[in-house]
């Protein structure tokens, strides 16, 4: 584009540059003289190289911090888009259960990994009877033993003690919850000593198991021999046959929060866009047939002022409570008072600029109306249609996520981020927190962004900031 | 004058009474579980017979007249499934005065604090008032409410150390909900503010007065913002709308016992004549705020014209 221009302008300039140069020249040939006539050079105009959308664009590019957003707004969406595209993802809503008990997963804490604990080289392990061609389920567990169990103290530690039950080495955790009795001084062992709770017996000094269910090691680690099993190398510990992580963790029905949350921001983009593409629509032809026929007029402005005196709230409340709740409801419900902004705006900008000399002009040269709306008005109003579509979005993804809170939000089998921070709500001050920070951080993102570029694009399309 | 207020007013309840018709003809569209206690328990001939006892076999038109004439003796019916066969009028009229001092209280706050930071974020043209100014408008605009309100509820109430519920004798279970309450408006009134401030700044009467030697704090307070105040006469009712949606959300929220809290609770058990009630409530609400807005900014301003705006065109 750019270089195209200069290409088209270049010769232009150079003959302006020589025309001043020959000014100069006779001014200083004869200050008060008169410069000669000459046919080439009075047929020469100015040009103004000034293109809106190109200011606009400039005017935009200049705003770091919307620039910044635009690309993180960008990014985001891609990943949304592509996300169930991706490998080793969970589906969403899909409930993981343990394999080898059947217990949701639920309440795992975010990491990004599926490792639980390490093994070293030369471990005991008990193996379980889930085995696949890869995976084998296995805990450190060499035996449950029942309250006051007695056994012989070896060693003793912090963490955990070595002990010796009956000619078995093992271990035994030594904290609040198994309650060792002690003797006066604990390093003076061999002692007897018993636990006033049930309590386990680990191979080594660490706890391989999953809240009590096994974890799962790589069969190429291990050297089998019945259901007992020797660590050939250090080896990592999952919590799943797989090392697909929860990278957000689970919810408490075992869910991944991490395809949840995208698969919930996928929904909630959509009502946003749909709302904002909806409202754009019905507001545009609105308010052009406002603006444009004048017998509608009265009628319009009728329904405007009823229309516009109702609480957006309560007509969200009064639709979602009457209608089955879902997708198409909210996002009708949404437009059922949206497109009312949007029209009025149109009908107000176009009663100003549709009497102008140049409109009246075409209408006398038989120019037909639409091809008037099209052609003449619209065009002046895109800047300020983008924006306002810009600012729907973030006011649907918002009146989703309260709606949601009232009870007439979505169902829970479709996850979006409402739903997500609904659930997530009665969480915040436990350590399940993060069920609700997850979704919120998205959500912020998201409507911040559209919020700061929308208000930026907004300034970058005033003519008046052009300069 | 008089002429304008009158039409106003006439044009206000031709409002009221369009949005009461289209909300009452909406909610008879829901399903008739919504007038029954024990709906699951009944058979088809008692459904019959209860509902022709209340009336709602009879065509739409005669339902709507016998509404609007028992609206007209202050009789919103009965409640079918919240309290049953409780009058709503007594119901709204327990919940609702805390409503209105929560409401009007965090409206007052809203000015208190907003107006302040709308007029220090004016002065200080991109220092930290504005950039502050600026970051707490685009988050409070940005962000749903319905998110930080929870947050501000959980590490608000430990910040405090008091009960995340509200209760209504211990005044620092006030702070937080009216506090929410207010912020909306809060960026609202701080936005527009700024706005018309910097907008009367760059006037020719402000340069005189700059001339004259005016201290600059005169020129603010005694010029400046006392003309950008009149135009935000008229985000009065926005604001009213605001405060409205928010003591939806923040009522149930805090489990304060007011009209908000009841619309969810309402709505939760599916009690349609309550939903009735407080939807048409909340419009009137609505309508009145404008009508006030419109008023009080004809009354204020002497630079409005009354009618003849349609022929200017």
């Amino acid at each position: 584009m750019g270089m195209l221009r200069k290409a088209k302008m270049a010769p232009l300039e150079d003959r302006m540059q020589k025309e001043l140069a020959a000014r100069r020249e006779a001014a200083e040939r004869d200050p008060f003289g008169f410069a000669d006539y000459d046919h080439a050079q009075a047929e020469i105009g100015g040009y103004a190289n000034y293109s809106y959308w190109g200011s606009t664009f400039r005017a935009f590019l200049k705003n770091r911090a919307a620039l910044t957003l635009l690309i993180v707004l960008a990014l985001l969406v891609g990943f949304t888009l592509i996300q169930p595209a991706l490998p080793n993802q969970y589906v969403a809503g899909q409930i993981i259960n343990h394999p080898t008990t059947g217990v949701q997963l639920s309440n795992v804490s975010p990491s990004s990994t599926t490792v639980k604990a390490h093994a070293k080289a030369g471990t005991q392990l008990i193996v379980t009877s889930w085995q696949d061609d890869k995976w084998a389920a296995v805990s450190n567990v060499l035996q449950n033993l029942k309250a006051r169990t007695a056994f012989t103290i070896l060693e003793y530690g912090e963490a955990y003690c070595k002990v010796d039950l009956n000619g078995q080495i093992g271990y035994v955790k030594n904290d609040f919850s198994t309650k060792l009795k002690l003797p006066e001084d604990p390093s003076a062992t061999p002692y007897e000593s018993r636990s006033n709770f049930a309590i386990k017996l680990y191979s080594a000094p660490d706890d391989y198991t999953n809240n009590g269910d096994p974890l799962f090691v790589k069969k190429e680690y291990l050297d089998i021999s019945g259901d007992h099993a020797v660590t050939k190398a250090d080896c990592d510990l999952h919590i799943l046959p797989s090392t697909a992580p929860f990278l957000f963790g689970t919810n408490n029905l075992g869910q991944d929060l991490w395809a949840l949350v995208w698969r919930g921001t996928r929904t909630s983009l959509f009502i946003g866009f749909t709302v904002a593409v909806i409202e754009a629509l019905v507001g545009i032809v609105i308010g052009v047939l406002w603006g444009y026929v004048r017998k509608l007029d009265r009628l319009l402005t009728a329904v405007y002022n009823v229309v516009d005196n109702i609480p957006t709230t309560i007509v969200l409340i009064l639709i979602a409570y009457i209608m089955r709740p879902g997708i198409r409801t909210l996002i009708f419900a949404m437009c059922l008072t949206g497109w009312v902004g949007m029209a009025r705006f149109i009908r107000n900008q176009i009663i100003i600029i549709r009497d102008r000399d140049y409109n009246l002009a075409s209408r006398c040269l038989g120019t037909k109306t639409y091809r008037i709306v099209m052609r003449n008005l619209l065009p002046y109003l895109v800047s300020v249609i983008t924006m306002r579509m810009a600012l729907a979005i973030p006011g649907a993804i918002g009146s989703e996520v309260f709606i949601t809170y009232i009870g007439l939000g979505l169902p829970v089998s479709i996850p979006s981020l409402g739903n997500l921070i609904n659930a997530g709500r009665k969480l915040i001050s436990t350590s399940q927190s993060y069920q609700l920070v997850f979704p919120t951080v998205v959500l912020s993102v998201i409507t911040i962004s559209f919020y700061m570029i929308g208000n930026a694009f907004a300034d970058a399309a005033d003519p008046k900031n052009h300069v | 004058m008089v002429k304008y207020m009158i039409k106003r007013l006439l044009s206000a309840v031709v409002t009221l009474v369009v949005i009461l018709t289209i909300v009452f003809v909406l909610v008879r569209q829901m399903p008739i579980e919504g007038y029954f206690d024990n709906f699951d328990k009944m058979d088809q001939d008692m459904i019959e017979a209860r509902l022709t006892q209340m009336g709602l076999n009879d065509p739409m038109h005669v339902q709507l007249l016998r509404f609007f004439g028992q609206l007209l003796h202050g009789d919103l019916g009965a409640s079918a499934r919240y309290r049953i066969g409780a009058d709503i009028g007594d119901i709204i009229a327990q919940k609702a005065p805390l409503s209105i001092e929560m409401g009007v209280m965090s409206m007052a706050l809203a000015m208190l604090l907003g107006l302040p930071l709308g007029a220090a974020m004016a002065r200080a043209k991109s220092r930290f008032w504005d950039k502050f100014g600026t970051a707490f408008i685009v988050f409070v605009n940005a962000v749903p409410a319905a998110v930080y309100y929870i947050y501000l509820q959980s590490y608000g109430s430990a910040a405090l150390k008091i009960s995340m519920l509200f209760s209504r004798d211990d005044w620092r279970t006030w702070i937080l909900p009216v506090f929410s309450m207010s912020l909306g408006n809060i960026a609202y009134y701080a936005m527009w503010l700024r706005r018309y401030m910097v907008d009367e700044m760059n006037k020719d009467y402000v340069k005189l007065a700059r001339a004259k030697g005016l201290s600059n704090t005169k020129i603010t307070v005694g010029h400046v913002f006392r003309n950008a105040f009149v135009p935000m006469i008229q985000y009065i009712p926005t604001s009213l709308m605001f405060t409205v949606c928010g003591s939806i959300y923040i009522e149930s929220l805090y489990s304060v016992p007011g009209m908000g809290g009841l619309l969810v609770d309402v709505i939760n058990r599916q009690d349609n004549p309550m939903v009735q009630a407080i939807v048409m409530i909340y419009s009137c609400v609505g309508i009145i705020g404008l009508l006030l807005g419109d008023l009080l900014m004809a009354l204020i301003d002497p630079r409005i014209t009354f009618g003849a705006k349609e022929d200017a065109r």
